[in-house]
């Protein structure tokens, strides 16, 4: 990860409008860049692992999950 | 009384359980060395001198009445300043909860003191447990007992720092992407992630509800696997605890490592780890190898993508947890940690949703894939040498996330698959600084790592050597 900006970032401006629609306090520029890259990494790893449909899954499942691959006693 | 140089948290126990030193005697110990080293180290928010003497004197009365409380009976620990307890203020390492006292006591808390713990006190960590490096705006730095001017990582420094500093037998911390693990291995001891669920969160500061993690650290694999014992297990006060039964991970060290196999990470851990740092985990290797091992190589699949999908949940619900202040109180955080916290406001709630539920489908095929050939993955902690508090000192400057993320990189993929992962010491390198192995097991494996490391400890020695502070 770094701090360069791919062209599929959210724009700083962006974030600067979501964080003025949600409340908080004005952000200044480099914060908002900073956050721009901070949230894009994160947002571009789940496009890039979401390859199949998730209709059948729930998150409540993750703990069932983890018992279920539970080494056995 | 033990020399608390050398001795162990079993071996201080079955002191206290002799007669060979009261709990008094050895908290006394404890609190004198605290506040001698704390102005080095400032590993400490508050040594708690009068409430860890009462806990102490109470040990001695109930042994003196022929009462055992536990396991830990007149044993002094310290926790992570984040732990709810209506006997003590706990400010989470943060100016904005300075002064606040919880009215009912955080289960890993209770279940301490019910073994016969006592409390030393609040130890220092990162501001609202967001941070690897244990840098602290506030409280400030906590420093590493090996060498005083590099980190003692983070976010829960202040346990590593005391635990390697002989100054708390053992200590609680919480690990939302390797803040247990990477401070115990840059300061030389073990530390547990736990499973998921293994061990309650009920009063714990949530930083991220979804993957943090409560668990110990403590120098030897014994000390770890009775701390465990007695903090897992179901607790209805945390719905998202497990009910899966608790082992006595103590008596299941034993058995040593013949046939195991332990998986070498093929693809991503070793990516760029330094050279001196290498050696180190592969002269470690070679020893779990000569005591029965069989060393496999393994494919980790996705490993690339687990520390960002682990990201969008964190900043999701740090954002969620943090909302009201990061409105009104913007000011009360250091820039990093509001940076950081706020980070979630940019991620679209149908991406943090779709990470969670992509979760338990890329938790089974690592499960499946990862230990269809091996037992133990094994990876580095931290791939290279302890960086110093002056170069990790980035605030929330443009070098921010590459800093974190070159921390992290071994340690945080393992929050998002919830998979527990313990961190060894193995060795140091030519700075004087340790190097961690971190093994990764399948889901409530505990056990198997406990006995992967009381067998390297066995036949190493570096668990018995103590940093240059006095």
């Amino acid at each position: 990860m770094n701090d360069q900006q791919p062209e599929s970032s959210l724009a700083p401006e962006v974030v600067m409008a979501l964080a003025r629609l949600a409340g908080y306090p004005p952000l200044d520029a480099d914060t908002a860049a900073r956050i721009a890259v901070g949230a894009s990494n994160a947002v571009r790893a789940v496009a890039a692992s979401a390859t199949v449909s998730l209709i059948d899954t729930e998150p409540a499942a993750f703990l069932a999950e983890l018992e279920r691959l539970a080494e056995s006693d | 009384m033990p020399d608390l140089a050398r001795a162990t948290l079993a071996a201080a126990a079955a002191a206290v359980a002799r007669g060979e030193t009261s709990s008094v005697e050895l908290t006394r110990a404890c609190l004198e060395r605290a506040h001698r080293l704390n102005a080095e180290l400032n590993c400490f928010i508050r040594i708690e001198d009068d409430a860890a003497l009462r806990e102490a004197a109470r040990a001695d009365e109930a042994r003196a009445a022929g009462a055992r409380l536990g396991a830990l009976h007149g044993v002094p620990l310290a926790a992570k300043d984040m732990f709810d307890d209506p006997e003590r203020e706990t400010s989470s390492g943060s100016r904005i909860r300075q002064g606040f006292r919880a009215t009912t006591k955080a289960t890993v808390l209770a279940r301490l003191a019910a073994a016969g713990a006592v409390n030393l006190g609040a130890l220092n960590m990162t501001e609202f447990a967001l941070g690897p490096t244990g840098h602290n705006a506030f409280h400030g730095a906590c420093r590493n007992p090996w060498n005083r001017a590099h980190i003692a990582g983070g976010s829960s420094s202040g346990a590593g720092a005391a635990v390697a500093a002989r100054i708390a037998f053992g200590a609680v911390g919480s690990d939302t992407g390797g803040s247990i693990r990477l401070p115990a291995a840059v300061n030389g001891v073990l530390g547990l992630k736990p499973t998921y669920g293994r061990v309650s969160r009920a009063g714990a500061m949530p930083l991220s509800w979804s993957t943090d993690h409560v668990g110990p650290l403590a120098r030897t694999a014994q000390d770890l696997a009775r701390l465990l014992t007695i903090i897992a297990g179901h607790d209805a006060a945390d719905p998202s605890s497990s009910r899966r039964p608790v082992p006595d991970y103590e008596a299941a060290l034993a058995g040593g490592v013949g046939g195991l196999r332990v998986g070498i990470a093929l693809n991503y851990f070793f990516d760029g780890i330094d050279a001196e740092v290498r050696r180190v985990l592969e002269a470690a290797l070679r020893v779990l190898e000569e005591l029965g091992a069989q060393l496999t190589e393994i494919e980790v699949p996705a490993a690339e993508h687990l520390t960002e999908l682990g990201r969008a949940i964190l900043y999701s619900e740090a954002a969620a947890v943090h909302g009201e202040w990061l409105r009104t109180r913007p000011e009360d955080y250091s820039p990093q940690v509001r940076t950081r916290a706020m980070t979630g406001i940019a991620i679209p709630a149908a991406v943090y949703l779709e990470s969670l539920r992509l979760r338990p489908r890329i938790l089974r095929r690592f499960v499946t894939s990862v230990y269809a050939d091996c037992e133990v993955l094994a990876t580095p902690t931290l791939a290279f040498p302890v960086p110093t508090l002056a170069d990790t000192d980035v605030g929330a400057g443009v070098a921010m996330w590459a800093a974190i993320a070159r921390l992290v990189h071994c340690t945080a993929p393992f929050n998002y698959l919830g998979v527990p992962a313990l961190s060894v010491p193995v060795g140091f390198t030519a700075g004087g600084l340790p190097a961690s192995l971190q093994l990764v097991g399948r889901p409530f494996a505990e056990a198997t790592l406990l006995r992967v490391a009381a067998a390297y400890q066995s036949a190493t020695d570096w668990h018995q050597r103590s940093p240059p502070i006095s």
